[in-house]
């Protein structure tokens, strides 16, 4: 049974390869018998009739992705351990991606969730920044692309330097040089209101912000009416008759824009 | 706008070139291209350029082509069934590229280069899913570049060892090239690992093909391993090309009517260890050395 119930579209087929590529089990279940919703029986009876050892032709291609995503977001490797970090390219969160053509990171970041507590949540949103594109006015307002607040237990931002600074200039290496057992713990009590803000060299600049603006912000990372900013300024404590004017602030100030 | 046979006059005669791409000749005893065109020029009359524009290109790409010698763009980072790969930033580097190397025309493998947007970690090389399905929207990013970038852009059927889809490869290429009205780049070591992964003969699907849309060949070495009994084919760009390869590229000599070039694809070995199969190319495309 499937979702998709027929038709063929090759890039759906190319994307279940990929998937199939990075994971034998996934690979295993399209030869089987449940249900895979992403395709429909055409498509899937196209994958059926792969000899499965070509997709065994290069061992190294997972172990290669897992290199970029632990060289862009150590701390959070170091936290969960590299081996526990693999588990995303069997999870549905990277096929999710893959399907609908996002960011690696961007899937590894959604299947993160919680848990690597806040390093998890600011590696992420560093991720995202660094790729952030100039956004389609749709005549909204949201977080300016090179920007984003992140809400993490108390001392994060203090824990992140320190590991980061542990790892060094090669913290691939260093992680694997690492006992499995020497993973480090990440505060996960209290609450610290971050800001991450791209430079315009793409550099980024971590710090801390008001927990007003970093929630708004956090609020403003989809695309929102002005009288929604508004509303959620009023929630988050601003006065009424000043919401109006506190927002043509943080448009002046770049620290909203369109979105 | 002219169809593609009456566009096909104004395309330049090559003879026989080599590839290369960012950083080849790091590699210790890396082929110089540049080493190689002076010592043995027909060998090496125009430079085939891999070029993926998050990276653009190396000083040995810059200095041939300040140097006027020719060039043919290979792109390395788009997916030609992907309106959205054909964003602006990436057409604008594209264009700068092409600024700088004045290619005879652009080329590339018609496979999926990356999965999701271009970013690291997502890149790979799959071939088309080999289905009539894929002939629209292929096409269509062929003409769409071809708009772009004011080139001829040849579709090269990729490597592999996962085919999916019924069809065979030179008929899905043939279907595209129609469709797009395009000429071809027929790679004769991806054919060859095509047509094992099938089991086929080297000249299967030659009665169907287009030949006649055939601009540019491409020989390159290939290594045999094995995985759980399961034989394919490498496609290492080594010095030692494979018994079919030969077979498809020596067939394929009587065959392309229009042919303007071929490649040799050693770009990581040094010179002494490729000249003997440029030399055969040579010979077998009657290409005078002296």
């Amino acid at each position: 049974m499937s979702l998709v119930r027929d038709g063929l579209d090759p890039r759906r087929v190319q994307h279940a390869l990929v998937c199939m590529l990075f994971d034998p089990a996934w690979a295993a279940h399209v030869r089987g018998q449940g249900l895979v919703p992403e395709l429909s029986e055409r498509e899937r009876a196209l994958l059926r009739a792969l000899d499965p050892r070509a997709l065994a032709t290069d061992p190294h291609r997972r172990a290669r992705a897992l290199h970029v995503l632990v060289e862009e977001l150590p701390v959070t490797a170091a936290v969960l351990g590299v081996a526990a970090c693999e588990a995303f390219f069997s999870a549905p969160e990277f096929r999710a991606g893959v399907f609908g053509r996002a960011a690696m990171t961007a899937s590894f970041a959604a299947w993160l969730g919680d848990r690597a507590h806040g390093v998890g949540r600011l590696e992420s949103a560093m991720a995202a920044v660094r790729r952030a594109k100039p956004p389609a006015d749709r005549g909204r307002l949201g977080c300016p692309p090179g920007l984003r607040g992140v809400v993490v237990p108390a001392n994060t931002l203090a824990f992140y330097l320190r590991v980061r600074e542990e790892l060094g200039p090669d913290p691939v290496r260093s992680l694997a040089q690492r006992e499995a057992s020497s993973r480090s713990s990440p505060p996960r009590r209290g609450t610290q209101f971050l800001l991450v803000e791209r430079r315009p060299d793409g550099s980024l600049d971590l710090g801390s912000g008001s927990e007003p603006l970093v929630r708004l912000l956090c609020f403003a990372e989809r695309p929102r009416a002005r009288t929604e900013l508004e509303l959620e300024a009023v929630r988050l404590g601003a006065e009424p008759a000043d919401a109006s004017a506190l927002i043509d602030e943080l448009l002046a100030d770049g620290l909203l824009g369109p979105s | 706008m002219p169809d593609f046979f009456a566009r096909l006059r104004a395309l330049p005669h090559l003879g026989i070139g080599i590839s290369t791409e960012y950083g080849a000749r790091r590699g210790d005893g890396a082929l110089d291209p540049r080493a190689l065109r002076r010592d043995h020029p027909a060998l090496a009359r125009f430079l085939e350029v891999g070029v993926e524009v998050v990276q653009g290109l190396d000083e040995d790409a810059r200095a041939w082509a300040a140097e006027g010698a020719p060039t043919t763009y290979h792109f390395l980072d788009v997916n030609l069934d992907e309106p959205e790969d054909f964003d602006a930033e990436w057409l604008a580097a594209v264009r700068e590229v092409i600024e700088v190397l004045r290619p005879a025309w652009v080329c590339g493998d018609a496979g999926m280069w990356h999965f999701g947007p271009r970013d690291r970690g997502h890149m790979l090389l799959l071939p088309p899913v080999l289905v009539p399905e894929t002939v629209p929207t292929m096409a269509a990013g062929i003409a769409a570049l071809r708009q772009a970038t004011g080139h001829e852009v040849l579709p090269e059927n990729p490597p592999g060892a996962a085919f999916v889809g019924p069809m065979h490869v030179l008929e899905l290429f043939t279907a595209v090239a129609e469709a797009a009205d395009t000429g071809v780049l027929l790679d004769c070591a991806h054919l060859a690992m095509f047509q094992r992964a099938r089991g086929l003969p080297f000249d299967a699907g030659f009665d169907a093909f287009a030949w006649d849309r055939v601009v540019e060949l491409h020989v390159a070495g290939g290594t045999e391993h094995r995985v759980d009994g399961l034989v394919f084919v490498e496609d290492d760009h080594g010095a030692s090309v494979l018994p079919d390869t030969w077979a498809i590229f020596e067939a394929a000599l009587e065959r392309a009517s229009n042919l303007r070039a071929v490649v040799v694809e050693c770009e990581r070995n040094p010179i002494p260890a490729v000249l003997p199969l440029m030399q055969r190319v040579a010979s077998a495309w009657a290409v005078e050395l002296a």
